[in-house]
């Protein structure tokens, strides 16, 4: 026990009886961005099995890419999620100087754009459906509508998510909880952004050419 | 470097990270290059292969930019665990959708006839 006790007589600390300084901001936010990266490979096996069922023999007779993709309708919806993230983005930078309005601003900003893609998504899904191009109809089809449909509820627990921070925002203030929730609604929201790009990418502007 | 408990939770790196001319440059690049895609496919510039090759590579560069841009990712004490995990994700990602699109890529160059009925068969819906 002696070679413990040092010539000085002072124990050395074993542990801090204080608070040890843990950042917990950056360690909530650094927890949601390794959820984000889990999520991410969902959409990693989404368009893995798109990547697969994208050819002719899994259109089983019914419509290829080349007749339900639309880029330049499309790029509608890619304006409207981008915009909206750039609103919700913006609309945190006013935590900087605890412009409680300016926050709550970009929040029902992101809302209203986020509602316009999903209008855009729905009446998209709504057109094939008409025309006989549903979830059952082939292989491709059933991998093209979850894979945008996954997005899509992305998108709408997202707006769930600020519908309850708008809530807490007006009731509660910039304290920490909030801040911290705000942070992580901005990571999860600059994530659809970053989707989308594959999406519009690898689905709506390479089922135009083979 | 350290936060406590009763520091202003606004002046935390993490909110004081941003700024307008980031987001909004973000969001400038990521437009701009997705127009560019879509006017080079539309306007059937280039043969499909090397098509999918540029695409492939401005969908890089945008997902790079978002990722300084947006997501604020740099090398920095307070980033580096982020910026490591997505680093480390991205072979995943490689892996699980070339390997997996390859496979059954040349699965079906092994096992199909030439004159599979299904291969023949037009789209009867949507012309």
């Amino acid at each position: 026990m002696d070679a413990q006790v040092p010539r000085d007589g002072k124990l050395p600390p074993l542990w801090h009886y204080g608070h040890e300084g843990h950042d917990e901001i950056s360690t909530k936010t650094l927890g949601f961005w390794l959820y984000m990266i889990s999520d991410s490979l969902i959409f990693g096996g989404l368009f893995a099995a798109y990547g697969v069922l994208d050819q002719p023999m899994s259109f089983a007779g019914g419509p290829g890419p080349a007749q339900i993709m639309h880029p330049v309708a499309a790029f509608g919806q890619t304006l409207a999620v981008l915009t909206s993230v750039l609103a919700y983005s913006l609309g945190t930078l006013a935590m900087k100087t605890n412009n409680k309005a300016g926050v709550l601003l970009g929040i029902v900003g992101a809302m209203v754009l986020a509602v316009i893609f999903l209008g855009l998504e729905f009446n998209d899904f709504a057109v094939l459906y008409a025309h006989g191009a549903t979830l059952q109809r082939s292989g491709f089809l059933a991998a093209f509508f979850i894979l945008i449909a996954t997005h899509g509820l992305h998108m709408m627990f997202g707006l769930l998510w600020m519908a309850v921070m708008l809530v807490q925002v007006g009731r509660y203030g910039l304290s920490k909880e909030i801040v911290m929730r705000l942070l992580n609604l901005r990571l999860f929201w600059q994530f659809q952004a970053s989707v989308w790009v594959c999406v519009y990418i690898y689905v709506y502007l390479r089922g135009t050419f083979s | 470097m350290s936060v406590h408990e009763d520091a202003d939770p606004l002046m935390h790196p993490e909110v004081q990270q941003s700024s307008v001319f980031g987001y909004l440059s973000g969001y400038a690049v990521t437009v701009l290059l997705l127009l560019l895609s879509m006017y080079i496919t539309i306007a059937h510039m280039l043969p499909p292969i090397p098509l999918l090759g540029v695409l492939s590579g401005l969908a890089l560069v945008i997902l790079i930019a978002q990722a300084f841009l947006f997501f604020g990712l740099d090398f920095s004490q307070h980033h580096i665990w982020k910026s490591l995990s997505i680093i480390l994700t991205v072979p995943l990602f490689i892996l699980s959708i070339g390997l997996t699109v390859w496979m059954f890529h040349s699965l079906d160059g092994l096992t199909m006839m030439p004159d599979m009925p299904g291969m023949s068969m037009q789209p009867t819906l949507l012309q």
